[in-house]
């Protein structure tokens, strides 16, 4: 094999997978680019990356990629190219009709979080400034919007509380609802290198993932839960500490209050906690889950990382607040080694969190019903604010189906594929009178948009990504956008379109704009952030180079608050039409809705969603292994190929949802978290039926597949 | 700059901005959470989440159920949602329930 020529530029840049946020050099050959190399001075990876960073880069310039803006009046019509200033015009003028029309409530956006922190920001101040409302939201609704609701509610910042490397000194590993090896590669090579150094692993998932059994990463208690019982189960683990008094008195007294522990303590205290009473509820032995509590609170320093497995639940945000107490009980916060993170699926979720791309708050997590932040904003931006809380993107979706919300502008997002009831979001789609999409690709969505504004790939911008250890990074354009504009250039042009006059020269003067109005990134800047590498918020006059470990000495309220966790099983159950449990999740090689590596080499090694079940599942329902599957739940149904799997308890399937083909959307419901209203992806009742060889499926087919 | 008046305000008709049926199962979501808060607080938190996190209009049909004999909420529910009707229960940085 030749030796591959000799790039002639080298751009380092950050990777817009994973929260893992991993340093590469991107580097080119004639303005294309060829190869991804991890950077040695990455401060998230070290050197390190995986199968998708690494080689799932060529979706850039997949042929796919649409470079010039369309319009059509009616889905059913061919799009029709036009100048990036007729798209605009259009846009607007559609925008203001319906407010006319329907009100000003009537219209909303989303931004993504494959986009840059500049670009969240600047989509919240358009709804803010150009829609005049608030109907503003972004995709960690639909993962980890809990987070920030629970961690915020218990510790009083909603983020990790840990820099990545922190896990290092960490003697017990707690890994709730997640899979750090096959979703979060680069961070599961570090946690297992702790591991081979002697730290103990402890594992709650449905599922006997790579992380809770493979040959360098082996739990030492797996709470394999039955699906919707977290709450339960982490409420039992506290039950063991508070019964044994393995709660550390000293902590709690100087750091929370301590009538709020008592509290607590007499709720998890009650006999319903007991680990005898949850154990068989939750398909666990109770002695699992004494060892598993006695294990957390011996410590010494004790951990906790967590994902989706948590909060995609209709008490997410219920769970992730008893994994604050549990580490407030235990003392494990404020220190290296310890902590409580949750580990964020796209590369700048916590980014989209942070910059005030929500319904209710402003950056910086404050709320827009606060008369001072608003006041704040107002003065700055010189234009009367919405003093009140819009419309979240479920609520919107709810609200296009009872008629009262005709239009959306979306930023990088695929709702129709990756959100939950997929039915009920294309009937929403249909209702809406213009919807305008900003993506690389026709997606499953763009079938039903009236606008088509081609975006940049994370190659083709200047800007910055905040990671999931709350570390800002560079993001930096190797090659030219391919449509002309930057993300942050479109939405620059849309709010003036609005009647918005707004100019930015560079992404850095709109990170001025962002440390000028929030306290946690009042210190960053493109300088900065140039001369460090890399700066975790809070990042101000206390801590001028940014901060590792929150909490150190107190917590942003003082004290931090024991919230009382209740389990309230879910509505969601099994019976004899549905009597298996979904699950949903990822795999190593894939990227969430698979809009970007679906369309690389890496489809080799995963080339389609399949469905795992236990055997006496298959076997009682006549399935073979690698037989096609119908996949039926009371919201809809899909078909699949089956897998019989070692990894999965009887009563519990599995797949993952990375192509839209297998429309594993089509059957999650739409219940959803009672706080945040994120969806409950990972509990749905179904059934599993083998499709007779060489007959077509029951023809039952959804609504959008006729289109 | 001349940008209009008061933003935000713009419904144009009674019809509930979301089916009411869901805002039902949703108001009673948040009602199960604050349950096992003592009487007071636990009205409060229910009253305290609706106000910052529901939109004004979800509000309002939320209130005009309530108004027509709330069936089908909790009665904690039904309580916390009439407390949006009393001034001087402002909050400025809510996160959570109310201190225990």
């Amino acid at each position: 094999m030749p030796n591959p020529r000799k790039p002639e530029r080298s751009v380092v840049t950050t990777c817009a997978y994973c929260g893992v946020g991993c340093g590469f050099k991107a580097e080119t050959i004639g303005g294309r680019v060829v190869r991804m190399i991890p950077w040695k001075e990455g401060k998230a990876n070290h050197g390190h990356s995986c199968v998708k960073g690494r080689f799932a880069f060529d979706y850039y310039d997949h042929p796919d990629r649409v470079r010039k803006p369309m319009v059509r009046n009616r889905i059913d019509e061919p799009w029709r190219e036009v100048t990036w200033d007729e798209a605009f015009a259009h846009a607007a003028a559609e925008l203001k009709r319906i407010q006319a029309t329907y009100g000003s409530g009537s219209v909303g956006a989303v931004s993504s979080s494959r986009c840059t922190n500049e670009e969240i920001f600047l989509m919240q101040k358009f709804a803010r400034v150009g829609l005049r409302n608030n109907n503003i939201d972004n995709c960690s609704r639909i993962c980890h919007s809990p987070t920030q609701f629970g961690l915020s509610a218990t510790l009083g910042a909603g983020a990790a509380s840990q820099h990545f490397d922190s896990i290092l000194q960490a003697d017990v590993i707690l890994v709730a609802g997640a899979n750090p090896t096959e979703g979060h590669p680069v961070f599961g090579s570090l946690m297992k290198r702790r591991i081979r150094e002697g730290a103990r692993l402890l594992v709650i998932d449905p599922r006997r993932t790579e992380t809770a059994d493979s040959p360098h990463c082996r739990a030492d208690v797996h709470l394999a839960l039955r699906p919707g019982t977290n709450v339960a189960v982490l409420d039992s683990m506290a039950h063991v500490i508070v019964r044994e008094r393995l709660y550390d008195e000293a902590f709690i007294r100087a750091r929370c209050h301590w009538s709020e522990f008592e509290q607590w303590m007499q709720l998890v205290g009650d006999a319903r906690y007991a680990p005898e009473t949850v154990g068989p509820e939750a398909g666990l032995d109770p002695e699992d889950i004494r060892r598993a509590a006695r294990i957390y609170a011996k410590g010494p320093r004790s951990t906790i990382y967590y994902g989706l497995g948590v909060t995609e639940h209709s008490q997410g945000s219920t769970g992730v607040m008893c994994l604050g107490n549990l580490a407030l009980a235990c003392g494990m916060l404020g220190r290296e080694g310890v902590g409580v993170n949750p580990l964020r699926g796209q590369g700048n979720v916590q980014g989209g969190s942070c910059l005030g791309s929500w319904p209710h708050m402003f950056t910086g997590y404050r709320f827009v019903t606060d008369e001072a932040v608003r006041k704040s904003f107002e003065a700055d931006w010189k234009i009367a604010l919405d003093p009140e809380p819009g419309l979240r993107l479920p609520n919107m979706f709810d609200a296009a189906v009872a008629g009262t919300f005709k239009a959306i502008y979306i930023q990088g997002e695929d709702p129709v594929q990756s959100d939950p009831n997929q039915n009920h979001i294309v009937a929403a789609m249909r209702s809406m009178e213009c919807v305008i999409v900003q993506d690389l690709y026709l997606t499953e969505t763009a079938k039903f948009a009236h606008v088509f504004l081609p975006g940049s790939s994370s190659l083709e911008k200047n800007g910055t990504f905040t990671n999931a250890e709350r570390r800002v990074s560079m993001v930096r354009k190797v090659v030219e956008p391919l449509a002309g504009l930057e993300d942050w250039q479109i939405t620059v042009r849309m709010i003036n379109a609005m009647g918005y006059p707004l100019h930015y020269d560079h992404p850095s003067q709109i990170l001025d704009e962002v440390a000028r109005l929030s306290p946690a990134y009042q210190g960053m800047s493109f300088p900065l952030i140039e001369r460090l590498g890399s700066v975790q918020w809070p990042c101000n006059a206390d801590a001028p180079e940014g901060t590792e470990v929150l909490h150190e000495k107190q917590f942003p309220r003082g004290r931090a608050n024991f919230m009382l966790t209740q389990y309230v099983p879910t509505t969601e159950r099994t019976d004899d039409r549905f009597p298996l449990l979904l699950t949903t999740g990822r795999i190593l090689s894939q990227y969430n809705v698979g809009t970007q590596t679906r369309r690389t080499g890496n489809v080799a090694w995963y080339a389609e969603d399949v469905l795992d079940l236990h055997r006496s599942d298959a076997e009682a329902r006549g399935i073979q292994d690698g037989d096609q599957v119908t996949v039926t739940s009371r919201y809809g149904e899909t078909k699949l190929r089956a897998r019989i799997s070692e990894k999965m308890n009887p009563g519990v399937v599995y797949t993952t949802f990375h192509f839209a083909q297998s429309k594993a959307n089509a059957v999650t419901s739409d219940l959803s978290d009672w706080a945040t209203n994120c969806p409950e992806y990972k509990v749905t009742a179904v059934e599993v039926a083998k499709v007779p060889a060489r007959t077509e499926a029951p023809q039952r087919v959804p609504a959008e597949a006729k289109s | 700059m001349s940008h209009g008046a008061a933003p935000g305000s713009g419904a144009q008709s009674n019809r509930p901005v979301i089916e009411l049926a869901r805002l039902i199962e949703m108001a009673n979501q948040i009602g199960d959470f604050f349950a096992p808060y003592p009487a007071g607080p636990r009205e409060e938190g229910v009253r305290n989440h609706l106000r910052n996190y529901w939109d004004p209009r979800m509000r309002a049909a939320l209130l005009a159920h309530v108004h027509a004999g709330g069936a089908g909420l909790h009665p904690h529910v039904r309580a916390g949602a009439l407390l949006l009707l009393e001034s001087g229960r402002e909050r400025t940085a809510y996160a959570g329930p109310p201190k225990a």
